[in-house]
């Protein structure tokens, strides 16, 4: 077992377009899970029974089931019922709802710790429902999430190698093919480790600084 | 008592050095003599397969079969290794996973090229196959050949990952990001059918079977590929397992001679002609 530095130089470039997938993949699903996320949670506080229930129940059957049977279903079984979806958006939809149903969790902590005063100051204040959330709900609670938001945002981006059982080409897919081709797994899977681990390190220093910005309590 | 301890102590040191300077000169000639016997000992070999009927499959119950697994057993049988223990791998991990160890050889009708002759010790050619791809019907691109792929920007192509046909399509000139690598054959076939890939690539009998598989009209099979040549797989093994290799090489051209070979391969679909038709040299050194 050798490291090859000229092997290493020859597969960089097909492992980059790897990275800038892996990232793209991990922004975009952050995205659809952030979005969703805020949909389950005000859901779950609906004043219809039924309805609040049914999300739960839906959330908790995502966050029970593992990421990488949706992701199959997403992409093997859809198909059958008429909906053909390209991979990479098979995937973000996957990575999105999945961390979708744990985002809805930090939101509904983030609303719970809203006190209970502000709801009645709103009202009192003559605020329409629309008002209150916007101007002052929300505005209190969001700040508080976003450590943990950005939390789940590196988690994903570690689970994003899942995506290759769908043939999306990120990182760990790419790094495959590579080593298939060549015979050779220590480079590419080192180099993955690598780029994996640089780009944590670096959203985790970002992470500290949204937590010195956002997380103290005022 | 004080002297008796002394000597079994010097006893027990001088066999750990022999011992240890056996395993460090494991190269030798006498290495595979040693190899075959350990394996006669533990009474199995590992071997590698891939599950693409019908060279290796898997069967509903968990016991494995397909032509290069039967192959396998029969001839180590001969060997006096009772057993063979499968492990499922795709086919780019196969080499790495011998070199490192982790099987004894591939029995997975890994075709012979010339850079995969060049990491493994192959046996005499077993399986001969050429080319195929299975298409929508009517083979609406009219694909017969890689170079076609690569000429068609719309056209992806499945094949399994670290296959020759992803190779075969790759050294044609069609780029990465329209190689879609297929997890097995069933995927494979999936995604045809959904219309993710266009063409799916394997050797002819694994299309056929998969085909028979899917009983789907609206697929059809494209063989053999137009520019492949046929194909010839064979035992891998660990470079610097050549003694084994050879064990097994003798006992192979034994069945071959005596028709064994073609009554073991030939229900599968495979030809015995074809294999005892060429050599390894010639194959490892095409092209």
């Amino acid at each position: 077992m050798e490291w090859d530095w000229a092997f290493v130089r020859e597969i960089l470039p097909t492992l980059l377009d790897g990275v800038r997938l892996t990232i793209l993949a991990t922004i975009l699903g952050s995205l659809v899970a952030a979005v969703v996320g805020l949909g389950f949670a005000l859901a779950r506080r609906s004043r219809n029974r039924i309805f609040a229930k049914g999300i739960g129940f839906f959330a908790e059957f995502i966050r029970g089931t593992p990421l990488l049977v949706q992701l199959y279903f997403l992409f093997y079984i859809l198909p059958d019922l008429g909906l053909t979806l390209p991979p990479l958006v098979a995937g973000v939809i996957g990575l999105g709802l999945h961390y979708g149903t744990y985002t809805a969790e930090v939101y509904r902590s983030g609303i719970e710790n809203v006190p209970r005063g502000q709801w009645e100051a709103a009202k009192a204040c003559n605020l329409t429902v629309v008002q209150t959330w916007r101007h002052v709900i929300l505005p209190q609670a969001i700040p508080p999430m976003i450590p943990a938001l950005a939390n789940y945002f590196i988690a994903m981006f570690k689970e994003t190698p899942l995506l290759s059982a769908i043939t999306v080409l990120e990182l760990m897919n790419q790094a495959r093919s590579v080593a298939n081709y060549n015979y050779r797994y220590l480079e590419p899977m080192t180099l993955v480790g690598v780029f994996f681990l640089v780009i944590s390190l670096i959203s985790v220093i970002g992470l500290r600084a949204l937590e010195r910005r956002f997380g103290r309590l005022r | 008592m004080a002297i008796r301890t002394s000597r079994a102590i010097f006893g027990t040191a001088v066999a750990a050095f022999v011992a240890g300077g056996l395993l460090l000169g494991a190269s030798g000639p006498a290495a595979a003599q040693e190899r075959l016997d350990e394996l006669r000992e533990q009474g199995f070999v590992r071997i590698a397969i891939a599950n693409e009927p019908p060279y290796t499959a898997v069967n509903p119950d968990g016991t494995v079969s397909g032509a290069g697994p039967e192959l396998a057993r029969a001839i180590f049988k001969k060997l006096g290794v009772e057993d063979v223990v499968a492990s499922v791998s795709e086919y780019g991990a196969m080499i790495p996973g011998l070199q490192a160890g982790r099987f004894d050889v591939v029995t997975a009708g890994l075709f012979m090229k010339p850079e995969r002759c060049r990491a493994v010790a192959y046996s005499e050619p077993d399986l001969c196959d050429a080319e195929a791809f299975a298409v929508q019907k009517g083979n609406p691109f009219g694909l017969r050949s890689y170079e076609d792929i690569a000429a068609n920007p719309e056209v992806k192509i499945g094949a399994p990952g670290g296959g020759t046909e992803e190779r075969l399509a790759l050294e044609a000139g069609v780029p990465r990001d329209r190689v879609i690598v297929v997890p097995d054959g069933q995927s494979g076939i999936k995604m045809l059918q959904d219309g993710r890939i266009q063409v799916y690539s394997l050797p002819v009998l694994s299309i056929n079977d998969l085909l028979a598989k899917a009983n789907d009209p609206n697929l059809e099979i494209v063989a053999p590929v137009v520019g492949a040549p046929i194909y010839c797989a064979g035992a891998a093994f660990a470079l610097g397992n050549e003694e084994l290799r050879d064990a097994y090489d003798a006992v192979l051209a034994e069945m071959k001679e005596s028709g064994e070979f073609a009554e073991i391969i030939e229900p599968y679909g495979f030809s015995a002609e074809a294999a005892k038709q060429v050599t390894r040299e010639q194959l490892c050194a095409a092209n």
